[in-house]
Protein backbone atom coordinates (compact mmCIF):
# COMPACT_ATOMS: atom_id res chain seq x y z
CA UNK A 1 0.00 0.00 0.00
CA UNK A 2 2.69 2.41 1.09
CA UNK A 3 4.83 1.35 -1.93
CA UNK A 4 1.89 2.24 -3.89
CA UNK A 5 1.52 5.60 -2.85
CA UNK A 6 5.40 6.39 -3.40
CA UNK A 7 5.05 4.72 -6.74
CA UNK A 8 2.41 7.28 -7.55
CA UNK A 9 4.41 10.25 -6.42
CA UNK A 10 7.06 9.63 -7.70
CA UNK A 11 5.74 8.92 -11.09
CA UNK A 12 3.83 12.06 -10.60
CA UNK A 13 7.31 14.07 -10.07
CA UNK A 14 8.53 12.10 -12.88
CA UNK A 15 6.47 12.84 -15.65
CA UNK A 16 4.71 16.03 -14.62
CA UNK A 17 4.36 19.03 -17.39
CA UNK A 18 5.45 15.92 -19.92
CA UNK A 19 2.46 13.99 -19.99
CA UNK A 20 -1.27 15.46 -19.72
CA UNK A 21 -2.97 15.66 -16.46
CA UNK A 22 -5.37 13.20 -17.58
CA UNK A 23 -2.44 10.19 -18.80
CA UNK A 24 -0.04 11.08 -16.08
CA UNK A 25 -2.73 10.39 -13.38
CA UNK A 26 -3.73 7.09 -14.81
CA UNK A 27 -0.43 6.01 -15.06
CA UNK A 28 0.54 6.81 -11.74
CA UNK A 29 -2.62 5.65 -10.24
CA UNK A 30 -2.31 2.22 -12.43
CA UNK A 31 1.25 1.85 -11.59
CA UNK A 32 0.84 2.53 -7.92
CA UNK A 33 -2.38 0.27 -7.45
CA UNK A 34 -1.30 -2.99 -9.66
CA UNK A 35 2.09 -2.45 -7.13
CA UNK A 36 0.14 -2.73 -4.12
CA UNK A 37 -2.00 -5.50 -5.23
CA UNK A 38 1.29 -7.47 -6.27
CA UNK A 39 2.81 -6.64 -3.23
CA UNK A 40 0.48 -9.28 -1.41
CA UNK A 41 1.57 -12.08 -3.91
CA UNK A 42 4.73 -12.28 -2.01
CA UNK A 43 5.53 -16.18 -1.92
CA UNK A 44 6.93 -15.34 1.74
CA UNK A 45 9.61 -17.87 1.18
CA UNK A 46 13.58 -17.38 1.92
CA UNK A 47 15.96 -17.47 -0.57
CA UNK A 48 12.98 -17.56 -2.95
CA UNK A 49 15.68 -17.00 -5.88
CA UNK A 50 17.71 -19.81 -4.80
CA UNK A 51 14.77 -22.48 -5.81
CA UNK A 52 13.79 -20.81 -9.03
CA UNK A 53 17.65 -20.54 -9.85
CA UNK A 54 17.41 -24.49 -9.85
CA UNK A 55 13.95 -25.21 -12.02
CA UNK A 56 14.77 -22.46 -14.30
CA UNK A 57 15.08 -23.92 -17.73
CA UNK A 58 18.36 -21.97 -18.79
CA UNK A 59 20.17 -23.61 -16.52
CA UNK A 60 21.94 -25.26 -19.00
CA UNK A 61 23.36 -22.96 -20.68
CA UNK A 62 27.17 -22.22 -19.69
CA UNK A 63 27.65 -20.52 -16.39
CA UNK A 64 30.35 -18.83 -17.75
CA UNK A 65 28.66 -17.27 -20.86
CA UNK A 66 26.24 -15.79 -18.62
CA UNK A 67 28.24 -14.78 -16.04
CA UNK A 68 30.38 -12.36 -18.62
CA UNK A 69 27.30 -11.38 -20.86
CA UNK A 70 25.54 -10.42 -17.40
CA UNK A 71 28.52 -8.55 -16.60
CA UNK A 72 29.36 -6.64 -20.38
CA UNK A 73 25.61 -5.89 -20.41
CA UNK A 74 25.40 -4.21 -17.05
CA UNK A 75 28.68 -2.20 -17.31
CA UNK A 76 26.86 -0.87 -21.13
CA UNK A 77 23.72 0.04 -19.55
CA UNK A 78 25.50 2.20 -16.37
CA UNK A 79 27.57 3.50 -18.43
CA UNK A 80 24.55 4.85 -20.84
CA UNK A 81 23.37 8.32 -21.32
CA UNK A 82 20.02 6.93 -22.20
CA UNK A 83 16.95 5.54 -20.49
CA UNK A 84 16.30 3.58 -23.40
CA UNK A 85 18.99 1.28 -22.93
CA UNK A 86 17.90 0.75 -19.34
CA UNK A 87 14.45 0.02 -20.55
CA UNK A 88 15.31 -1.68 -23.74
CA UNK A 89 17.28 -4.46 -21.43
CA UNK A 90 14.42 -4.74 -18.38
CA UNK A 91 11.87 -5.36 -20.77
CA UNK A 92 14.22 -7.87 -23.46
CA UNK A 93 15.30 -9.82 -19.87
CA UNK A 94 12.02 -9.86 -18.96
CA UNK A 95 10.70 -11.78 -22.36
CA UNK A 96 14.40 -13.53 -22.01
CA UNK A 97 13.81 -14.93 -18.24
CA UNK A 98 9.68 -15.06 -18.49
CA UNK A 99 9.77 -17.11 -21.83
CA UNK A 100 12.69 -18.51 -22.46
CA UNK A 101 13.22 -19.39 -18.07
CA UNK A 102 9.85 -20.54 -17.94
CA UNK A 103 9.36 -18.29 -14.88
CA UNK A 104 5.68 -17.22 -13.89
CA UNK A 105 5.13 -13.00 -14.76
CA UNK A 106 4.10 -12.28 -11.51
CA UNK A 107 7.12 -14.09 -9.80
CA UNK A 108 9.18 -12.09 -11.94
CA UNK A 109 7.28 -8.24 -11.14
CA UNK A 110 7.45 -9.55 -7.45
CA UNK A 111 11.39 -9.95 -7.73
CA UNK A 112 11.43 -6.74 -9.56
CA UNK A 113 10.04 -4.83 -6.96
CA UNK A 114 12.08 -5.95 -4.35
CA UNK A 115 14.74 -3.20 -4.05
CA UNK A 116 11.36 -0.53 -4.82
CA UNK A 117 11.86 0.90 -1.16
CA UNK A 118 15.63 2.00 -2.11
CA UNK A 119 14.87 3.18 -5.84
CA UNK A 120 11.98 5.30 -4.90
CA UNK A 121 13.42 7.24 -2.05
CA UNK A 122 16.46 7.50 -4.47
CA UNK A 123 14.31 8.51 -6.81
CA UNK A 124 12.33 11.58 -4.21
CA UNK A 125 15.95 12.89 -3.42
CA UNK A 126 17.17 12.61 -6.70
CA UNK A 127 14.23 14.58 -8.02
CA UNK A 128 13.41 17.02 -5.11
CA UNK A 129 15.79 19.98 -4.29
CA UNK A 130 15.03 22.39 -1.47
CA UNK A 131 15.20 26.05 -2.25
CA UNK A 132 13.97 29.32 -1.22
CA UNK A 133 12.36 30.35 -4.09
CA UNK A 134 9.94 28.53 -6.02
CA UNK A 135 11.84 27.11 -9.26
CA UNK A 136 11.66 24.15 -11.96
CA UNK A 137 7.86 22.56 -13.01
CA UNK A 138 6.57 21.95 -9.49
CA UNK A 139 7.26 23.15 -6.27
CA UNK A 140 5.80 21.93 -2.66
CA UNK A 141 5.66 24.71 0.63
CA UNK A 142 7.40 23.03 3.37
CA UNK A 143 7.57 25.64 6.72
CA UNK A 144 9.19 28.64 4.49
CA UNK A 145 11.08 26.63 1.68
CA UNK A 146 10.10 25.15 -1.57
CA UNK A 147 10.95 21.35 -2.43
CA UNK A 148 11.46 22.01 -6.56
CA UNK A 149 11.47 19.95 -8.90
CA UNK A 150 13.05 20.98 -12.34
CA UNK A 151 13.32 19.59 -15.54
CA UNK A 152 17.19 18.67 -15.66
CA UNK A 153 16.27 16.74 -12.34
CA UNK A 154 13.09 14.64 -14.03
CA UNK A 155 15.54 13.49 -16.94
CA UNK A 156 18.51 12.65 -14.51
CA UNK A 157 15.96 10.81 -12.00
CA UNK A 158 14.55 9.07 -14.91
CA UNK A 159 17.94 7.88 -16.42
CA UNK A 160 19.26 6.69 -12.79
CA UNK A 161 16.28 4.78 -12.44
CA UNK A 162 16.34 3.07 -16.21
CA UNK A 163 19.71 2.02 -15.92
CA UNK A 164 18.93 0.60 -12.45
CA UNK A 165 16.01 -1.57 -13.54
CA UNK A 166 18.08 -2.54 -16.73
CA UNK A 167 21.28 -3.82 -14.56
CA UNK A 168 19.02 -5.22 -12.36
CA UNK A 169 17.26 -7.17 -14.85
CA UNK A 170 20.71 -8.38 -16.41
CA UNK A 171 21.45 -9.43 -12.68
CA UNK A 172 18.17 -11.38 -12.52
CA UNK A 173 19.24 -12.75 -15.63
CA UNK A 174 22.27 -14.12 -13.99
CA UNK A 175 20.81 -15.02 -10.45
CA UNK A 176 17.18 -16.56 -11.31
CA UNK A 177 18.82 -19.32 -14.15
CA UNK A 178 22.32 -19.97 -12.37
CA UNK A 179 22.32 -22.41 -9.54
CA UNK A 180 24.59 -20.65 -6.85
CA UNK A 181 27.91 -23.31 -6.76
CA UNK A 182 27.94 -23.47 -10.86
CA UNK A 183 28.71 -19.26 -10.44
CA UNK A 184 30.73 -20.07 -7.44
CA UNK A 185 32.88 -22.67 -10.61
CA UNK A 186 32.60 -19.66 -12.40
CA UNK A 187 35.04 -17.87 -9.63
CA UNK A 188 37.02 -20.59 -9.56
CA UNK A 189 37.61 -20.78 -13.53
CA UNK A 190 38.41 -16.68 -13.57
CA UNK A 191 41.07 -17.36 -10.81
CA UNK A 192 39.93 -16.24 -7.84
CA UNK A 193 41.84 -16.80 -4.85
CA UNK A 194 41.29 -20.64 -3.62
CA UNK A 195 40.66 -19.34 -0.31
CA UNK A 196 37.79 -16.82 -0.71
CA UNK A 197 36.06 -19.77 -3.22
CA UNK A 198 36.43 -22.52 0.12
CA UNK A 199 34.61 -20.04 2.05
CA UNK A 200 31.99 -19.33 -0.29
CA UNK A 201 31.05 -22.64 -0.54
CA UNK A 202 31.13 -22.93 2.52
CA UNK A 203 29.21 -19.86 3.64
CA UNK A 204 26.47 -21.16 1.26
CA UNK A 205 25.84 -24.19 2.91
CA UNK A 206 26.11 -23.09 6.49
CA UNK A 207 23.86 -20.53 5.29
CA UNK A 208 20.60 -23.32 4.86
CA UNK A 209 21.73 -24.91 7.92
CA UNK A 210 21.35 -21.60 10.08
CA UNK A 211 18.53 -20.89 8.78
CA UNK A 212 16.61 -24.10 9.58
CA UNK A 213 18.62 -23.87 12.90
CA UNK A 214 16.80 -20.36 13.67
CA UNK A 215 12.88 -21.05 11.99
CA UNK A 216 12.93 -23.89 14.84
CA UNK A 217 14.72 -21.60 17.27
CA UNK A 218 12.30 -18.70 16.24
CA UNK A 219 9.32 -20.87 16.55
CA UNK A 220 10.11 -22.19 20.07
CA UNK A 221 9.88 -18.82 21.20
CA UNK A 222 7.14 -17.72 19.51
CA UNK A 223 5.38 -20.50 21.23
CA UNK A 224 5.84 -19.16 24.26
CA UNK A 225 4.81 -15.90 24.06
CA UNK A 226 8.38 -14.58 23.55
CA UNK A 227 7.75 -12.14 20.84
CA UNK A 228 4.88 -11.08 22.99
CA UNK A 229 5.60 -6.85 23.45
CA UNK A 230 8.04 -4.94 21.88
CA UNK A 231 10.74 -4.80 25.00
CA UNK A 232 10.41 -8.90 25.22
CA UNK A 233 10.22 -9.33 21.31
CA UNK A 234 13.67 -7.32 21.53
CA UNK A 235 15.27 -9.63 24.35
CA UNK A 236 13.93 -12.96 22.52
CA UNK A 237 16.07 -11.78 19.28
CA UNK A 238 19.21 -10.58 20.96
CA UNK A 239 18.94 -14.26 22.39
CA UNK A 240 17.81 -16.07 19.30
CA UNK A 241 20.87 -14.99 17.13
CA UNK A 242 23.27 -15.38 20.34
CA UNK A 243 22.13 -19.09 20.60
CA UNK A 244 22.18 -19.21 16.73
CA UNK A 245 26.01 -18.12 16.65
CA UNK A 246 26.55 -20.26 19.16
CA UNK A 247 25.28 -23.84 18.42
CA UNK A 248 26.70 -22.99 15.04
CA UNK A 249 29.83 -22.91 16.31
CA UNK A 250 29.59 -26.20 18.12
CA UNK A 251 28.01 -27.60 14.99
CA UNK A 252 31.39 -26.10 12.80
CA UNK A 253 33.62 -27.92 14.98
CA UNK A 254 31.70 -31.15 14.61
CA UNK A 255 32.03 -30.52 10.97
CA UNK A 256 35.59 -30.09 10.98
CA UNK A 257 36.30 -33.42 13.10
CA UNK A 258 34.18 -35.28 10.44
CA UNK A 259 36.46 -33.53 7.63
CA UNK A 260 39.86 -34.02 9.23
CA UNK A 261 38.66 -37.84 10.01
CA UNK A 262 37.92 -38.11 6.16
CA UNK A 263 41.81 -36.92 5.37
CA UNK A 264 41.37 -33.13 4.83
CA UNK A 265 44.30 -31.09 3.92
CA UNK A 266 42.72 -28.56 2.12
CA UNK A 267 40.94 -26.91 -0.78
CA UNK A 268 37.58 -28.17 -0.58
CA UNK A 269 36.38 -30.15 -4.55
CA UNK A 270 32.51 -30.43 -5.32
CA UNK A 271 31.34 -31.79 -8.89
CA UNK A 272 30.63 -29.84 -11.23
CA UNK A 273 27.91 -30.68 -13.67
CA UNK A 274 27.87 -27.08 -15.23
CA UNK A 275 26.35 -26.52 -18.67
CA UNK A 276 29.41 -26.47 -21.94
CA UNK A 277 29.26 -23.33 -23.78
CA UNK A 278 27.58 -23.86 -27.25
CA UNK A 279 27.67 -22.16 -30.23
CA UNK A 280 24.68 -21.06 -31.08
CA UNK A 281 24.76 -19.68 -27.29
CA UNK A 282 27.76 -17.48 -27.60
CA UNK A 283 26.68 -16.02 -30.88
CA UNK A 284 23.04 -15.39 -29.32
CA UNK A 285 25.21 -13.60 -26.46
CA UNK A 286 27.18 -11.72 -28.65
CA UNK A 287 24.34 -10.51 -30.90
CA UNK A 288 22.87 -8.88 -27.82
CA UNK A 289 25.99 -7.27 -26.57
CA UNK A 290 26.28 -5.70 -30.09
CA UNK A 291 22.51 -4.76 -30.00
CA UNK A 292 22.52 -3.04 -26.87
CA UNK A 293 26.16 -1.72 -27.69
CA UNK A 294 24.71 0.00 -31.07
CA UNK A 295 21.58 1.38 -28.97
CA UNK A 296 23.86 3.03 -26.40
CA UNK A 297 25.87 4.46 -29.06
CA UNK A 298 22.61 5.62 -31.29
CA UNK A 299 21.04 7.29 -28.25
CA UNK A 300 24.18 8.83 -27.27
CA UNK B 1 1.28 24.28 -14.50
CA UNK B 2 0.37 26.29 -11.40
CA UNK B 3 -1.42 23.84 -8.51
CA UNK B 4 -4.17 25.22 -6.90
CA UNK B 5 -3.96 25.52 -2.73
CA UNK B 6 -5.47 21.84 -1.87
CA UNK B 7 -3.82 20.77 -4.54
CA UNK B 8 -0.64 21.69 -3.22
CA UNK B 9 -1.49 20.81 0.23
CA UNK B 10 -2.49 17.03 -0.71
CA UNK B 11 0.62 16.82 -2.60
CA UNK B 12 2.76 17.93 0.35
CA UNK B 13 1.07 15.41 2.58
CA UNK B 14 1.15 12.70 0.49
CA UNK B 15 4.75 12.72 0.42
CA UNK B 16 5.57 13.58 3.76
CA UNK B 17 3.17 10.11 4.84
CA UNK B 18 5.08 8.06 2.32
CA UNK B 19 8.85 9.06 3.42
CA UNK B 20 7.35 8.30 7.40
CA UNK B 21 5.39 5.65 6.61
CA UNK B 22 8.17 3.50 4.98
CA UNK B 23 9.08 2.66 8.47
CA UNK B 24 5.92 0.79 8.04
CA UNK B 25 7.15 -1.89 5.76
CA UNK B 26 9.81 -4.00 5.24
CA UNK B 27 13.46 -2.11 4.81
CA UNK B 28 16.95 -3.55 3.82
CA UNK B 29 19.93 -2.29 5.82
CA UNK B 30 21.24 0.55 3.00
CA UNK B 31 22.72 -1.11 0.12
CA UNK B 32 23.08 0.66 -2.95
CA UNK B 33 20.76 -1.42 -5.39
CA UNK B 34 22.22 -2.63 -9.16
CA UNK B 35 23.01 0.14 -11.26
CA UNK B 36 22.43 2.83 -9.51
CA UNK B 37 26.09 4.25 -9.40
CA UNK B 38 27.63 5.33 -12.79
CA UNK B 39 30.75 2.76 -14.09
CA UNK B 40 33.65 5.07 -12.76
CA UNK B 41 32.68 5.13 -9.62
CA UNK B 42 32.02 1.51 -9.34
CA UNK B 43 35.14 0.27 -10.49
CA UNK B 44 36.50 3.47 -8.23
CA UNK B 45 35.12 1.98 -5.24
CA UNK B 46 36.27 -1.50 -6.15
CA UNK B 47 39.17 -0.28 -6.90
CA UNK B 48 39.30 1.29 -2.96
CA UNK B 49 38.37 -2.10 -1.51
CA UNK B 50 41.07 -4.41 -3.27
CA UNK B 51 43.73 -3.59 -0.65
CA UNK B 52 41.30 -3.95 2.52
CA UNK B 53 40.64 -7.43 0.81
CA UNK B 54 43.81 -8.62 0.35
CA UNK B 55 44.88 -7.42 3.50
CA UNK B 56 42.23 -9.79 4.96
CA UNK B 57 42.97 -12.83 3.25
CA UNK B 58 46.39 -12.81 4.00
CA UNK B 59 45.44 -12.37 7.45
CA UNK B 60 42.95 -15.53 7.48
CA UNK B 61 45.37 -17.30 5.44
CA UNK B 62 47.89 -16.74 8.20
CA UNK B 63 45.55 -17.11 10.76
CA UNK B 64 44.84 -20.62 8.87
CA UNK B 65 48.50 -22.18 9.57
CA UNK B 66 48.08 -21.74 12.73
CA UNK B 67 44.43 -23.80 13.17
CA UNK B 68 42.72 -24.88 9.75
CA UNK B 69 39.75 -25.55 11.87
CA UNK B 70 39.14 -21.91 12.02
CA UNK B 71 38.04 -22.13 7.63
CA UNK B 72 34.82 -23.92 8.85
CA UNK B 73 33.99 -21.34 12.20
CA UNK B 74 35.06 -18.34 9.99
CA UNK B 75 32.09 -19.64 7.06
CA UNK B 76 29.79 -20.50 10.05
CA UNK B 77 30.92 -17.05 10.62
CA UNK B 78 30.07 -15.72 7.23
CA UNK B 79 26.87 -17.48 7.30
CA UNK B 80 25.78 -16.06 10.62
CA UNK B 81 26.25 -12.62 9.31
CA UNK B 82 24.25 -13.16 6.02
CA UNK B 83 21.13 -14.83 7.89
CA UNK B 84 20.63 -12.10 10.39
CA UNK B 85 21.20 -9.41 7.73
CA UNK B 86 18.56 -10.43 6.33
CA UNK B 87 15.94 -12.18 8.93
CA UNK B 88 13.58 -9.54 9.87
CA UNK B 89 14.38 -7.71 13.42
CA UNK B 90 11.39 -5.83 15.50
CA UNK B 91 12.10 -2.55 15.11
CA UNK B 92 11.02 0.77 17.11
CA UNK B 93 8.03 1.73 14.62
CA UNK B 94 6.80 -1.45 14.94
CA UNK B 95 7.74 -1.81 11.27
CA UNK B 96 10.40 -4.58 9.79
CA UNK B 97 14.23 -3.97 9.18
CA UNK B 98 17.47 -5.85 9.09
CA UNK B 99 20.87 -5.66 11.04
CA UNK B 100 23.68 -5.40 9.10
CA UNK B 101 25.70 -7.94 11.35
CA UNK B 102 29.65 -6.44 10.29
CA UNK B 103 29.42 -4.40 13.42
CA UNK B 104 29.05 -7.69 15.10
CA UNK B 105 31.35 -8.93 12.79
CA UNK B 106 34.34 -6.61 13.53
CA UNK B 107 33.94 -6.87 17.20
CA UNK B 108 34.42 -10.36 17.16
CA UNK B 109 36.99 -11.21 14.27
CA UNK B 110 38.73 -7.41 13.79
CA UNK B 111 37.90 -5.33 10.34
CA UNK B 112 40.43 -6.78 8.16
CA UNK B 113 38.47 -10.53 8.26
CA UNK B 114 35.41 -8.85 8.18
CA UNK B 115 35.90 -6.95 5.27
CA UNK B 116 36.37 -10.82 3.12
CA UNK B 117 33.35 -11.86 5.33
CA UNK B 118 31.57 -8.59 4.14
CA UNK B 119 32.53 -9.26 0.24
CA UNK B 120 30.92 -12.25 0.38
CA UNK B 121 27.95 -11.67 2.45
CA UNK B 122 27.21 -8.73 -0.19
CA UNK B 123 27.75 -11.26 -2.87
CA UNK B 124 25.31 -13.59 -1.67
CA UNK B 125 23.13 -10.81 -1.05
CA UNK B 126 23.56 -9.35 -4.52
CA UNK B 127 22.44 -13.01 -6.03
CA UNK B 128 20.19 -14.79 -3.77
CA UNK B 129 17.93 -11.60 -2.46
CA UNK B 130 18.50 -8.97 -5.35
CA UNK B 131 19.75 -6.46 -2.17
CA UNK B 132 22.77 -4.44 -3.47
CA UNK B 133 24.40 -5.38 -7.11
CA UNK B 134 27.55 -6.85 -8.34
CA UNK B 135 28.41 -3.14 -10.41
CA UNK B 136 27.45 -1.43 -6.63
CA UNK B 137 29.50 -4.01 -4.76
CA UNK B 138 32.95 -2.37 -4.30
CA UNK B 139 30.38 1.00 -2.96
CA UNK B 140 28.68 -1.39 -0.55
CA UNK B 141 31.59 -3.03 0.91
CA UNK B 142 33.27 0.08 1.28
CA UNK B 143 30.30 1.37 3.36
CA UNK B 144 29.19 -1.72 5.32
CA UNK B 145 32.50 -3.56 5.48
CA UNK B 146 35.12 -1.56 5.62
CA UNK B 147 34.56 2.07 6.86
CA UNK B 148 31.60 0.95 9.95
CA UNK B 149 33.69 -2.38 10.92
CA UNK B 150 36.77 -0.24 10.90
CA UNK B 151 34.84 2.54 13.20
CA UNK B 152 32.94 -0.18 15.18
CA UNK B 153 36.45 -1.96 16.12
CA UNK B 154 38.31 1.52 17.26
CA UNK B 155 35.33 2.44 19.38
CA UNK B 156 35.36 -0.65 21.22
CA UNK B 157 39.11 -0.97 21.60
CA UNK B 158 39.04 2.85 22.72
CA UNK B 159 36.21 1.13 25.24
CA UNK B 160 37.87 -1.31 26.29
CA UNK B 161 41.22 0.88 27.07
CA UNK B 162 39.49 3.68 28.72
CA UNK B 163 37.48 1.07 31.03
CA UNK B 164 34.05 2.17 29.99
CA UNK B 165 31.00 -0.25 30.69
CA UNK B 166 31.56 -2.99 28.55
CA UNK B 167 27.55 -3.38 27.37
CA UNK B 168 28.25 0.72 26.86
CA UNK B 169 31.34 0.76 24.72
CA UNK B 170 29.40 -2.66 22.41
CA UNK B 171 26.28 -0.31 22.06
CA UNK B 172 27.76 2.76 21.22
CA UNK B 173 30.05 1.19 18.72
CA UNK B 174 27.74 -1.15 17.04
CA UNK B 175 25.02 1.92 16.56
CA UNK B 176 27.50 4.40 15.43
CA UNK B 177 29.07 1.89 13.21
CA UNK B 178 25.75 1.34 11.60
CA UNK B 179 25.10 5.36 11.35
CA UNK B 180 28.55 5.89 10.06
CA UNK B 181 27.57 2.90 7.18
CA UNK B 182 24.56 5.15 6.29
CA UNK B 183 26.15 7.93 6.38
CA UNK B 184 28.93 6.86 3.91
CA UNK B 185 26.20 5.56 1.50
CA UNK B 186 24.81 8.63 1.31
CA UNK B 187 27.79 10.64 0.78
CA UNK B 188 28.46 7.84 -2.71
CA UNK B 189 25.01 8.70 -3.36
CA UNK B 190 26.09 12.36 -3.35
CA UNK B 191 29.12 12.04 -4.71
CA UNK B 192 27.44 9.94 -7.57
CA UNK B 193 24.81 12.35 -8.23
CA UNK B 194 25.68 15.69 -7.15
CA UNK B 195 23.29 18.66 -7.00
CA UNK B 196 23.38 20.77 -9.96
CA UNK B 197 23.60 23.91 -7.51
CA UNK B 198 24.39 23.08 -3.99
CA UNK B 199 26.81 20.36 -5.03
CA UNK B 200 27.52 17.63 -3.21
CA UNK B 201 26.47 18.65 -0.13
CA UNK B 202 23.19 19.34 -0.85
CA UNK B 203 22.68 16.56 -2.18
CA UNK B 204 24.15 14.31 0.21
CA UNK B 205 21.81 16.08 3.14
CA UNK B 206 18.69 15.05 0.82
CA UNK B 207 20.09 11.39 0.20
CA UNK B 208 20.66 11.14 4.39
CA UNK B 209 17.42 12.71 4.71
CA UNK B 210 14.93 10.54 2.74
CA UNK B 211 16.92 7.21 4.45
CA UNK B 212 16.77 8.63 7.93
CA UNK B 213 13.27 7.34 8.79
CA UNK B 214 14.77 4.15 8.60
CA UNK B 215 18.17 4.39 9.07
CA UNK B 216 18.22 6.11 12.83
CA UNK B 217 15.78 3.58 14.30
CA UNK B 218 17.92 0.67 12.86
CA UNK B 219 21.21 1.73 14.91
CA UNK B 220 20.19 1.61 17.71
CA UNK B 221 18.07 -1.50 17.72
CA UNK B 222 21.82 -3.00 16.37
CA UNK B 223 23.30 -1.53 18.87
CA UNK B 224 21.02 -3.78 21.28
CA UNK B 225 21.10 -6.62 19.81
CA UNK B 226 25.05 -6.61 19.53
CA UNK B 227 25.15 -6.35 23.19
CA UNK B 228 22.99 -9.24 23.73
CA UNK B 229 24.82 -11.04 21.31
CA UNK B 230 28.44 -10.46 22.40
CA UNK B 231 27.95 -10.35 26.07
CA UNK B 232 25.96 -14.26 25.67
CA UNK B 233 29.35 -15.29 23.21
CA UNK B 234 31.82 -14.24 25.98
CA UNK B 235 29.98 -15.55 28.22
CA UNK B 236 29.75 -19.36 26.29
CA UNK B 237 31.78 -19.59 23.71
CA UNK B 238 35.18 -18.37 24.94
CA UNK B 239 37.21 -21.32 23.31
CA UNK B 240 35.97 -20.68 19.94
CA UNK B 241 36.34 -16.97 19.92
CA UNK B 242 39.75 -17.49 21.68
CA UNK B 243 40.86 -19.83 18.48
CA UNK B 244 39.76 -16.78 16.08
CA UNK B 245 42.31 -14.53 17.79
CA UNK B 246 39.32 -12.12 18.94
CA UNK B 247 40.07 -12.29 22.54
CA UNK B 248 43.96 -12.74 22.57
CA UNK B 249 44.37 -8.80 22.34
CA UNK B 250 43.30 -9.19 26.12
Amino acid sequence: MVTGILTMVVVWCLFYGRLPAAVLLLLGGGLGAALSLLGRHGSGQFLTIDILAQTSRLNRVSPLLKFWTALILMALCVSASSSFVGLFLTVFMLILIVCGGGLALHDYIHLLALPLSFLLLGGLALLFEVTVQRTGVLGIPVFGFWLCVSQAAQTRAMLVMARALGSLSCLYMLSLTTPMSDLIGVLRRIHCPELLIDLMYLIYRYIFILLSMYHAMRDAAASRLGFGDYRTSLRTTGNLYFSLLFRSYRQANRNFDAMESRCFDSGIRFLEDAGKIRGSHVLAAGALILLTLGLSIFFW
Amino acid sequence: MNYTRTEKNILALSCMAAIFLMGARTVHAMHIMEGYLPLAHCVGWDAVCLPFLAAGLIRIRKILNRSRRILILLAMSGAFVFVISSLKIPSVTGSCSHMTGTGLAAILFGPLVTSVLAVIVLVFQALLLAHGGLTTLGANTFSMGIIGPVLTWLLYLAGRKLKVNRKASVFLAAALGDLLTYCVTSLQLAAAYPDPVGGMASSAVRFLGVFAPTQLPLAVVEGLLTVLIVIGMEQFAEPELREISFLEAK
